[in-house]
């Protein structure tokens, strides 16, 4: 019979099992009557001859093979009516399982998305990545290190000459949002991706309708104005409408042809940013943006390069061909006589090849550590609740060893009782790991909205996905045998005759040492995270007290796009995007309330462009080599970002195209060249320049922060927005305290859609929100770290008033006789907190040398504190010490009411 | 309430004896701790404790085969036969038990002969 089959003939198996037995006793008395022996006394010493039926049954049942499934059933039915029966023990212990799962599948939602998980491409274990795919944009510099982006002309050379890779693919490293049109209708913000034609097969991608861009279309410059759409924008736009082939579609200026869908779910090489649109590099020139055709610039490096490996070859063969390639082609891109430091340079250059099935991402540098530390932190909160959970049911133990012992004298094994006890903490778990998911489902999407604010959500599909549940089971499981286990085994371990006699449990004492061991790791866990969380709080606060060196209060940044404009780019005309600017700048200038505005390239925590730069006259030290930045602003920047001016004068009319080239650098700069003189008056060029007295410093304004708020002190300056002609989509606008921001807002669009209709604003938001959302990741760190501190905490307390309530409980005829013999109330509580005293010391002696030990690990993660922060740490000890005796104080309190006359007459 | 065996059986033995009895032919439970108690002239006595989990455990591995059949006293009961797999079984284990009986039984030969 199969278990199944046995499962539906249960019942017909237990009467034939009674049966059986029933004819065995039967004839035996029988034959005791046939012997002599009347049928009463027969009956009465076959009785005892045959001892307990029911166990003789119940090992019947048990050797008849495999029970596990009518048992399991029968036991999950147990444990269900069990629960029910003790609802504030399920409340608490499924509360803290499904916060405890919830934030453990939350946190792993998010590192499986975006450090695991591997695209939806073919075979993405024999894909490599040219580099680690941490630089974004566009370099001219000749390689010199470990290098990551490469030109279109590399990436010919490269795969015609390699032996390693069964294909190349390149792909623009920045993808861009910009303004396309369906065959002629209003312009939206479609984000594109320029690829070569062999992207989609290397990376095995199948087109869902029509084709994918081909090699044809990438094969020279033009020859391909087609379009791959991805599935979710094609869902989007034309709701599966296959029609949509062959439409065309203008980016820009320019008209595409929809020529295809690529497969479901497939959405880029970059994990965190989806495409909408691919289009051939062979359309670069076409896809206009300012400065970038560097189809045939052999030094316009913006691509990553992904081959897949030809089976049998391995990662280091491949690699060492491609670093002899990578050498030989650039040094003939060189030309014969190539000046000594490009060569050395070049000598220091090196690909190296990465794991590339998981495409790039940005969120990965900065997310990865922080990702780690949350799962370490919510690691350690399940790991707290386990331990309250397990003492909850080491004390149900106690109280359920009569309910055991009978069992057990009816003849349940103790396997059984093990097995019925552990399916109970099993329910129990997968209960709270099914709430914890439906939690961690929505609290995976909150928390990444909460760590990349912006207007628009990063695309991340964070539907729990099979890793995701396997991981919930998993977990679940382990927490089920953590908390378990020991409580099922102490719980059958009992001598059950005495405990039938009076119902109280004769091992307390072993239990008091394992309940009081776990509440002593509570509060060494609590103490950790505490100080793991205040560590992070410091430094939000530090971060948050840094000099921004602008005042973010009452500005206003525009994010403007021009591409439907068809504004003059790369050509001497350009200058008339900067006329467009100065229009728009002295329109909103009337706007009343509005203080000051200007154009800037960037304001803060936009991005930096950057390079050397040298003094005539003045020798290159290391202070001075170092990188300065560039920004490229409007005569009003300096007032509309209060940037206090030193010396000197800022930018005025008379900077225009024509006259003398001028800048305003900072404090740092000026310091870092001339440490004793005026900088104001004199000469630099950019970069390695032939030219040192191209630009004229014109005025020194005090150091701001640029990038970051942690960036440290960097040399930054400024050009007039005349001496370096393009349009620079951001517009600052300060108002006066007292002005509606709303009006402004909406004065300034209207200001703006006068001058040009088709400049259209894309986002507006606050100078405070930009620096707010710059420290997002800090502050959500120190936010969870914050509340899964507390959450310990509060837990930890409530294990600790578990212990003593009942401790207590089991002393109230001790503390009554004391009571009766004089003792005072004062004693008594003294009596009672210093147990909690003692747990809380030992606690602290574990918690605060772990905590001092593993803090360093954080380093990076803190901004101008040290891992061993003293603040830090004894606000971690004094909070865990006044929640812990906080907690002690009610029960040793309700030890002091004992009424000594009434404990007394319980006994 | 502990087993009466007037010695203790070594572990397996009572499913060897079991099937040596059903080899005889279908016979219900009672009978089979009847027989063994008077083939082993009353030194063995069976407890049922023992016997049913035994009977079920070899019909589990389908060594014997269960029918219900009126008994002697017209009574319904629980008949076990030997399955070809059983007869086989028994065959292999009977030989076995017999050599280590023999291996045993020289080795104590051997140990007593030594040490007197």
């Amino acid at each position: 019979m199969s278990w199944l089959q046995r499962l539906f003939a249960r019942k017909r198996m237990e009467i034939e099992l009674d049966k059986e037995l029933r004819f065995h006793f039967e004839s035996q008395v029988a034959d005791k009557v046939r012997s002599g022996i009347s049928e009463s006394e027969a009956r009465r010493l076959t009785r005892l001859e045959f001892g307990g039926i029911e166990q003789i049954k119940e090992n019947c049942r048990e050797s008849g093979g495999t029970l596990w499934l009518e048992s399991l059933a029968q036991d999950v039915g147990y444990g269900l009516r069990q629960l029910r029966k003790s609802p504030g023990f399920t409340f608490i212990a499924l509360l803290s399982l499904t916060l405890g799962i919830g934030a453990n599948t939350a946190i792993f939602t998010l590192l499986d998305a975006i450090l695991l998980r591997p695209l939806p491409v073919q075979s993405p274990k024999e894909l490599l990545l040219f580099g680690h795919g941490d630089a974004q944009g566009s370099t001219s510099v000749i390689p010199n290190g470990s290098w990551n982006l490469f030109s279109y002309s590399f990436f010919h050379d490269f795969r015609q000459k390699d032996t390693s890779f069964s294909g190349t693919a390149a792909v623009d490293s920045t993808q861009f949002a910009t303004k396309a049109s369906i065959a002629g209708a209003a312009y939206q913000t479609t984000h594109i991706n320029l690829v070569s034609g062999s992207y989609f097969s290397v990376l095995g991608v199948s087109a869902f309708l029509g084709r994918t861009i081909g090699e044809s279309d990438d094969s020279a410059a033009d020859a391909g104005p087609v379009a791959v759409a991805s599935y979710s924008w094609f869902q989007r736009q034309f709701d599966g409408d296959r029609s949509a082939l062959g439409k065309t579609i203008r980016i820009q200026s320019h008209d595409y042809t929809l020529v295809g869908v690529a497969r479901p779910g497939f959405d880029g090489f970059t994990v965190g940013q989806s495409t909408d649109l691919w289009i051939p590099l062979s359309m670069e020139k076409e896809f206009s943006r300012p400065g970038w055709n560097g189809l045939g610039d052999r030094f316009f490096q913006s691509l990553y390069l992904i081959g897949r490996l030809k089976p049998g070859v391995t990662a280091a063969q491949a690699s060492a061909e491609t670093n002899l390639l990578f050498k030989q082609i650039l040094r003939s891109y060189l030309g014969s006589q190539p000046p000594q430091k490009h060569l050395d340079d070049l000598a220091h250059a090196s690909v190296e090849l990465t794991p590339g099935g998981r495409g790039v991402s940005n969120l990965r540098r900065a997310f990865s550590m922080p990702l780690k530390v949350l799962m370490a932190i919510v690691a350690l909160v399940l790991l707290i609740a386990c331990a309250n959970i397990a003492n909850m049911l080491l004390a149900r133990g106690v109280a359920r060893t009569r309910e055991v012992a009978v069992r057990m004298a009816l003849g349940a094994s103790r396997r059984r009782i093990v097995f019925q006890l552990l399916t109970e903490s099993v329910l129990l778990a997968f209960l709270g790991a099914v709430a914890g998911v439906a939690l961690a489902w929505k609290a995976s999407v909150v928390l990444l909205n909460m760590a990349t604010p912006g207007p628009d959500p990063v695309p991340l599909n964070l539907t729990p996905d099979m890793a995701v549940l396997g991981f919930t089971l998993g977990v679940a499981t382990l927490t089920a045998l953590l908390f378990g286990i020991v409580p099922a085994f102490r719980a059958t371990g009992l001598e059950f005759t005495p405990a039938l006699k009076d119902g109280g449990g004769s091992s307390s004492t072993t239990r008091g040492v394992l309940a009081r061991s776990l509440i002593v790791g509570q509060v060494a866990l609590s103490v950790v995270l505490l100080v793991v969380a205040g560590l992070f709080v410091r430094s939000l606060l530090h971060l948050s007290d840094v000099d921004t060196g602008f005042d973010k209060h009452n500005v206003l940044v525009f994010s403007l796009d021009s591409s439907t404009a068809n504004l003059p780019r790369g050509t001497p005309d350009e200058i008339h995007s900067v006329q467009l600017q100065e229009q728009i700048e002295d329109r909103v200038q009337t706007v009343p309330g509005v203080q000051s505005d200007s154009f800037a390239l960037f304001t803060f925590n936009e991005g930096a462009w950057g390079d050397q730069v040298l003094f005539q006259g003045v020798p290159r030290t290391p202070e001075n080599g170092q990188e300065v930045l560039f920004n490229n602003v409007g005569d009003g920047f300096f007032s509309a970002m209060s940037i206090p001016l030193i010396d000197g004068r800022t930018f005025n009319a008379h900077d225009t195209q024509g006259s003398p080239q001028v800048a305003v650098i900072n404090e740092t700069m000026a310091r870092r060249f001339f440490p004793h003189g005026l900088a104001v008056g004199r000469r630099f060029g950019m970069g390695t320049p032939d030219r040192p007295d191209e630009i004229e410093v014109i005025g020194v304004v005090k150091d701001a922060k640029y990038t970051e708020l942690d960036e440290g002190t960097l040399m930054a300056a400024y050009f007039p927005c005349t001496q370096k002609p393009g349009f620079y989509g951001n517009l600052i606008v300060r108002f006066g305290a007292g002005a509606n921001p709303q009006e402004i807002i909406s004065r300034t669009r209207s200001s703006i859609a006068k001058i040009n209709p088709n400049i259209l604003v894309n986002s507006v938001g606050s100078l405070e929100e930009q620096v707010d959302d710059s420290i997002a990741t800090q502050s959500l760190i120190a936010r969870l770290s914050g509340f899964f501190g507390t959450l310990a905490v509060f837990l930890a307390c409530i294990g600790v008033y578990g212990l003593l309530s009942y401790s207590v409980a089991l002393r109230t005829s001790e503390l009554g006789i004391r009571f009766a013999l004089g003792a005072q109330s004062r004693t008594v509580l003294w009596m009672v907190l210093r147990e909690c005293i003692l747990l809380l010391v030992l606690g602290l002696s574990i918690g605060v040398p772990v905590a001092l030990s593993s803090t360093r690990i954080l380093k990076s993660l803190l901004y101008e504190l040290s891992p061993l922060d003293p603040m830090a740490i004894s606000t971690a000890v004094a909070t865990v010490a006044v929640m812990t005796i906080a907690a002690a104080w009610l029960p040793a309190w309700r030890a002091t009411k004992i009424d000594p006359m009434r404990a007394l007459r319980a006994e | 309430m502990k087993t009466e065996d007037k010695f203790d059986l070594p572990q397996g033995t009572l499913d060897l004896l079991i099937m040596r009895v059903v080899a005889l032919g279908p016979i219900h439970g009672y009978a089979i701790a009847q027989r063994i108690q008077q083939m082993s002239r009353e030194a063995l006595q069976v407890q049922q404790g023992s016997l049913y989990p035994a009977l079920h455990r070899l019909e589990y591995k389908k060594l014997l085969a269960a029918t219900w059949k009126p008994s002697e006293t017209g009574r319904e009961a629980k008949f076990y036969e030997l399955t070809a797999k059983g007869r086989t079984h028994l065959k292999t284990e009977s030989e076995n038990w017999r050599r280590l009986t023999d291996v045993v039984g020289l080795i104590l030969k051997g140990t007593l002969e030594g040490t007197s």
